[in-house]
């Protein structure tokens, strides 16, 4: 298996808060990589027989890839606004396929079953017609005008509210989900979900926020994501086949998963096959 | 690997195992089965895949008399075909929405997998009653091997276990596994039927580990 045009984006590897001069190992596409930081506070990336590669710190974490980026990485301006809690919530492995785990995110009919009286709840199930566009400019998936009930918005609300989404794919394994911010109206709170390829059935999930919230603990914040994103894995890891199929004919979408549609369509084009299954498989 | 001499049904749970309103999964040799049981009790088994986004949907729900995936909640009736879509409340599903399904028959207490194209029944054990299912992580042979009793059949054991008479109806599972459906006598007492269960997993040890005395 080569790794195709995937080698050449940029992955998350680490939190950058938590690397230090002892260094830590991890695995990027099947390949053993060690981080560290230097003396004079740069992070190092290596692979075992001591190749370095390129490093970008961006978004809270150490960014890296095997191949040569021909791109900075992605920016998300929102989070860089004033006032906003940026928050770390660290990492959760997950025994599926990296596309997979990005595929889920984008995913809004599942929250009544999946996350049942906190994104969603019966008989609240439909999903209304949204937008999805490929941006040829920027060379993102967006789906944008989602709309969806949700139970418990905020711990302080006291009923459901429709909440607005917007979502967005800049990479093939991360995703920004741009949603109604209730401390705020008008502003986006956003929930990033940042994946690492360890291998093509394996990988690690770096959920990452920047949010308008100066009331709930931190603790709580990381908690609160880290409980869904359980959920999710629950999921994730009960998936036949492991990896996402491209071609059509083995699953069947439809209006809801408009979106998951044109990201496969836009990971198709671009060739970037890392943890998918083709037919000729 | 599916052996030529199994039996044409196959032993695939018991029924306490599967109350009414639950679903549970089954390997067989085509692939992974969720096997359920509609709160009217009805038995269907269907492959265990959800052709939405393949979820398993032995990990979904049962609701009145059909089968709901856990992942968005598609639901299927007794013969795979897909009811409802919550995403889209108004929409009747194509027909082609349809999962694959299996024949089953129940009888004695045990679930048993039926072919379409064969019209036995299943075998009948009078005297006995199912006591308890185990996994095994050997095959059939060794386990026959260790019990030291003799074969009533494909598929079907008889021994002693804790000083009982004991049948055991043996599925071959996953990677040379196997799945035991132990069988006691309906006059046992209970503390006869604790000390076969015991004696089970003392069998189920010395199978793994190779000792070759029956455990009896
Ligand atoms: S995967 Fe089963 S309903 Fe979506
Ligand atoms: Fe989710």
């Amino acid at each position: 298996m080569t790794i195709g045009a995937m080698r050449d984006e940029w992955y998350p590897v680490g939190l950058r808060s938590k690397v230090d001069a002892n260094g830590q190992q991890t695995l990027l596409m099947g390949e053993p990589i060690r981080l560290h930081e230097s003396e004079g506070g740069e992070i190092v990336v290596e692979t075992a027989d001591g190749r370095r590669l390129p490093v970008v710190i961006g978004h809270g974490h150490v960014w890296t890839s095997l191949g040569q980026p021909d791109k900075p990485l992605f920016a998300i301006p929102e989070a860089d606004q004033p006032g906003r809690r940026l928050v770390e919530v660290g990492v959760v492995r997950v025994r599926c396929s990296p596309l997979r785990a990005v595929e889920n995110f984008l995913d809004i009919a599942h929250f009544p079953f999946v996350h049942t009286d906190i994104l969603g709840a019966e008989p609240h199930t439909e999903v209304e017609r949204y937008e999805v566009e490929i941006r040829e400019h920027e060379d993102e998936v967006w789906a944008t005008k989602v709309k969806f009930y949700q139970p418990q918005a905020a711990k302080s609300a006291a009923g459901g509210i429709t909440t607005d989404y917007m979502y967005r794919v800049p990479a093939p394994t991360c995703s920004v989900l741009y949603k109604t911010c209730p401390a705020r109206p008008g502003e986006w709170d956003v929930i990033t979900l940042f994946v690492q390829p360890l291998t093509e059935e394996l990988c690690d999930v770096w959920p990452w926020m920047a949010l308008y919230d100066d009331v709930t603990p931190m603790t709580d914040l990381i908690h609160f994501q880290q409980m869904i994103f359980l959920q999710d894995r629950s999921i994730l890891e009960n998936q036949i086949p492991r990896r996402l199929p491209l071609d059509p004919g083995m699953e069947i979408p439809t209006r809801a998963d408009l979106t998951s549609v044109a990201y496969r369509r836009w990971l198709k084009r671009h060739n970037y096959t890392y943890g998918a299954q083709l037919v000729a498989q | 690997m599916p052996s030529t001499d199994a039996a044409p049904l196959t032993p695939l749970a018991l029924s306490e195992d599967l109350p009414p309103a639950t679903v549970m999964p089954i390997w067989t040799p085509e692939g992974p089965m969720a096997l359920w049981r509609s709160v009217g009790g009805t038995l269907s088994l269907a492959a265990d895949r959800c052709p939405h986004r393949g979820m398993r949907l032995s990990h979904g729900f049962v609701r009145g008399e059909a089968l709901s995936c856990i992942y968005h909640g598609w639901s299927y009736d007794q013969g795979g075909r897909c009811l409802r879509i919550p995403a889209h409340p108004d929409l009747e599903p194509p027909a082609s929405i349809r999962v694959a399904t299996g024949s089953v028959l129940e009888a004695g207490g045990v679930i048993w997998r039926a072919r379409a194209d064969d019209p036995s029944l299943p075998p009948d054990f009078p005297g006995f009653v199912p006591l308890r299912s185990l996994s095994f992580a050997v095959s059939r042979d060794v386990i026959s091997r260790t019990l030291g009793g003799e074969s009533a059949g494909p598929g079907i054991l008889k021994g002693t276990l804790a000083g009982s008479a004991v049948i055991l109806l043996c599925a071959e599972q996953a990677e040379g596994t196997s799945l035991i459906h132990l069988l006691a006598p309906a006059d046992a007492t209970l503390d006869q039927r604790i000390a076969v269960s015991r004696a089970a997993e003392t069998l189920r040890r010395a199978a793994e580990t190779g000792t070759t005395e029956a455990a009896a």
